[in-house]
């Protein structure tokens, strides 16, 4: 299990926050996730085989891009 | 040329650079800004042209002119201006993750295509008035972005608190280092006004410190060799020699900044009903816009008509508004909160905060400072004060026992004498020899064995233990000379926090598991009104759980041993006391170990949770009224935006209001 941080960009409503969270779930591997508009920040649980690549994918299918990435 | 290109590269190398200091809420008001600006500079004219017809009767183009005119003009605003805004939702409408800029990106461009559609005399021309849509929404963007980052400014500081440089001492040396580079172990020199680097510990010099950005204690803290330091906390009027315990993301502030970060995560239960909400809002605003079309061209047969109130049902709903209704809310509290060291770490508890009756207390550590100091002194005869603690303290500075640093540390700065022959009587006491004399010092089980008669003192011994405080008996030659008392002292405010909690009308306890009249003693002296005493360590949490039959419960500890308690509690709340947090404990960590932040906490979570109540009220209101008016044909497409930018902006501001409230 893993601890994932990801600092997303162009985020600026809710309904941006909640496709992003949809979007994250769908990621094999993908526990939890929680995605707050306010710093645009992402926390996801995941399994450590988790691909941060397709994490990053996920994030971009729901119009979104990561610009960081940090393991906590 | 090569001249130039190297220039060039600089140019380049400084302008990302800048880019990439600037925070990610900086880059987006940064660039609404420019969308703003870029918009209105070709719509401004667009109005002109409109409606300088419209109302003066001037016509400033052509008649036969002005569409063409109006699609070039509105052409950049959507296409280049608006182009983020149609991209992401279009590209919503296509993968299905819809959000509120589908709404939008549908709403002008249907209205754009209308210019087209009008030269085959289909339709009125709306090509103006997507454009006047779309600065509209820029322009709400931009001030609710601006707003947005006001409500994150406490948090963002806290990013900024910590210090850049460190000056560490390197063999004899002082040398200047990136806080990077400081490791644990190395001895760092603060000058009065300096920053503190990072965690550490005092070994040289002495010096006040001010460490109310990280704590909310008001008051400048004393710190002498051997006390523990927080990072980006402010040194006062001393040179101070710390050695660095924690560095990087082990800090006390880094945890701070984490725990405030990641409360963001969390949902307000309450939340949830707007988020479900949120989810389908878009697709029944879709399906609503299509109906309301054919409705009206069922019963009216006029397009233009019914092309502008689906137009406005479109944009007037505001999706965004109800999403950010709870966040916005939650991030504005946790930052007052911050900054008065009350950290919330989720969400939910300042929603459950309201329903709480039952606070209970843990005693060592939460109510107590957790440490046994010199109460009181007694003494027999002529004996001097100070001569009986200078006695006593020469022989405890050589034992380590709790009490013993209690009374040595009380004596502090007195001349200590030599003690010869001493010896510990382990569970008992001391004894040594000053001088001359012999020195018995323990309990009344070491006087009873050496056959010391503590006659003359029995009286004081007794009160002494009735207010739950320990005796150390002290003899000299055979002789008592007097006593001291030390307890486990109790903090300076709990006094006042257990009145006005109890002025407030909860129901509060202290649990501990010492015995029934210390714990007594205890309670009674800060005003507890109910005490269970005797219980192990392990059965805090079950007492808790009996607790709950008759109502929610919030249970304050040190977050140590307190664990299990705080997590059966309806709200956990725990003293991240000194310089360590316990960060999976509680729901609230209050940074300053005063029972106050308690006050303040339940305070906060009421006033967050009521702006939270009150920003969903004013959201659902807003549509249940607009929507309906926007089929109905009352609202004229511009109107209904120039309403929904309204009703989002109202929302982040309204959130800001927040910090006029007292805590």
């Amino acid at each position: 299990m893993k601890k994932l941080k990801l600092t997303i960009e162009g985020m600026h409503c809710a309904s941006c926050a909640s496709n992003v969270e949809k979007s994250l779930k769908k990621v094999k591997g993908v526990k939890e996730v929680t995605v707050s508009v306010m710093t645009h920040k992402g926390f996801v649980e995941a399994d450590d085989s988790t691909s941060e690549e397709e994490m990053k994918n996920a994030v971009s299918r729901a119009g979104f891009k990561v610009v960081e990435v940090r393991v906590e | 040329m090569r001249f130039l290109e190297r220039g060039l590269k600089l140019l380049k190398y400084g302008w990302n650079k800048m880019a990439e200091e600037k925070s990610i809420e900086e880059r987006e008001i940064a660039s609404w800004k420019r969308k703003l600006i870029g918009s209105w500079v070709l719509t401004v004219p667009i109005m002109l042209i409109m409606y300088s017809g419209m109302v003066f009767g001037l016509s400033l183009v052509p008649m036969k002119w002005m569409p063409i005119v109006l699609l070039v003009l509105a052409f950049p605003v959507i296409f280049i201006f608006g182009w983020q805004t149609i991209k992401a939702g279009m590209r919503g409408l296509v993968t299905f993750y819809f959000n509120m800029d589908s709404l939008i990106a549908l709403g002008t461009v249907i209205a754009y295509i209308t210019g087209f559609l009008h030269f085959f005399g289909l339709t009125q021309d709306y090509s103006g008035v997507s454009s006047m849509i779309m600065s509209i929404f820029v322009t709400g963007k931009y001030i609710e972005s601006r707003a947005r980052g006001r409500a994150s400014s406490e948090i963002r500081k806290l990013l900024e608190l910590g210090a850049k440089k460190a000056r560490v001492l390197r063999g004899k040396e002082e040398i200047e280092i990136p806080i990077s580079d400081v490791k644990v172990g190395d001895v760092m020199i603060v000058k009065p006004g300096e920053k503190i680097p990072t965690d550490g510990v005092v070994v040289r010099e002495e010096s006040s410190v001010d460490e109310s950005m990280v704590t909310g204690e008001s008051l400048p803290v004393d710190k002498t060799k051997g006390g523990n330091v927080i990072g980006a906390t402010v040194n006062q009027d001393g040179v101070l020699y710390i050695k660095a315990t924690k560095v990087g993301k082990d800090t006390f502030l880094a945890n701070i900044i984490k725990l405030v970060e990641e409360a963001q995560g969390t949902k307000v239960p309450i939340q949830k009903v707007a988020d479900k909400i949120t989810s389908v809002f878009v697709p029944i605003i879709l399906m609503l816009a299509v109906l309301t079309f054919v409705n009206w061209m069922i019963f009216t047969q006029d397009v233009s008509r019914s092309i502008g109130v689906a137009i406005a049902v479109l944009v007037i709903a505001c999706p965004c508004s109800l999403g950010l209704a709870t966040p916005i809310a939650l991030m504005v509290g946790s930052g007052m909160g911050a900054k008065r060291g009350i950290l919330i770490r989720k969400g939910e508890a300042i929603q459950t905060m309201k329903e709480v009756k039952t606070i209970v207390f843990d005693k060592t550590g939460t109510i107590t400072k957790g440490k046994p100091e010199v109460v009181d002194v007694y003494t027999v005869g002529k004996i001097k004060k100070d001569y009986l603690l200078e006695t006593a303290a020469s022989l405890e500075k050589l034992s380590e026992h709790p009490i013993a640093r209690a009374i040595v540390s009380f004596v502090d700065g007195k001349k200590l004498k030599e003690v010869k022959k001493f010896k510990i009587l382990r569970g008992r006491g001391l004894q040594g020899e000053i001088g001359k004399k012999k020195i018995v010092i323990g309990n009344q089980t070491l006087m009873k064995e050496q056959k010391i008669l503590v006659k003359g003192i029995e009286a004081k011994i007794g009160e002494f233990e009735e207010d739950g405080k320990t005796t150390i008996i002290v003899s000299e030659n055979g002789k008592v000379i007097g006593a001291i008392a030390v307890a486990d002292a109790v903090k300076e405010d709990s006094l006042e926090a257990v009145k006005k909690l109890n002025d407030s009308g909860y129901k509060t306890v202290m649990i501990t598991g010492d015995n029934e009249r210390t714990a007594l003693a205890i309670a009674k002296q800060v005003g507890i009104k109910y005490t269970i005493a005797n219980v192990l360590p392990g059965d805090k949490a079950k007492k808790v759980e009996e607790l709950q039959k008759s109502g929610m419960v919030a249970f304050v500890g040190d977050g140590i041993n307190d664990a299990p308690a705080l997590k059966q509690a309806n709200v956990g709340i725990a003293m991240g006391t000194g310089t360590d947090i316990a960060i999976e404990a509680g729901d609230i960590v209050l940074a300053k170990g005063s029972l106050m932040g308690v006050v303040q906490a339940i305070n906060l979570s009421r006033a967050t949770f009521g702006k939270i109540k009150q920003n969903l009220f004013w959201v659902f209101a807003y549509n249940v009224v607009a929507i309906p008016l926007a089929v109905a044909g009352l609202l004229h497409p511009v109107i209904a935006e120039i309403a929904m930018a309204a009703s989002s902006i109202t929302v982040v501001g309204n959130a800001n209001l927040l910090r006029r409230r007292k805590i």
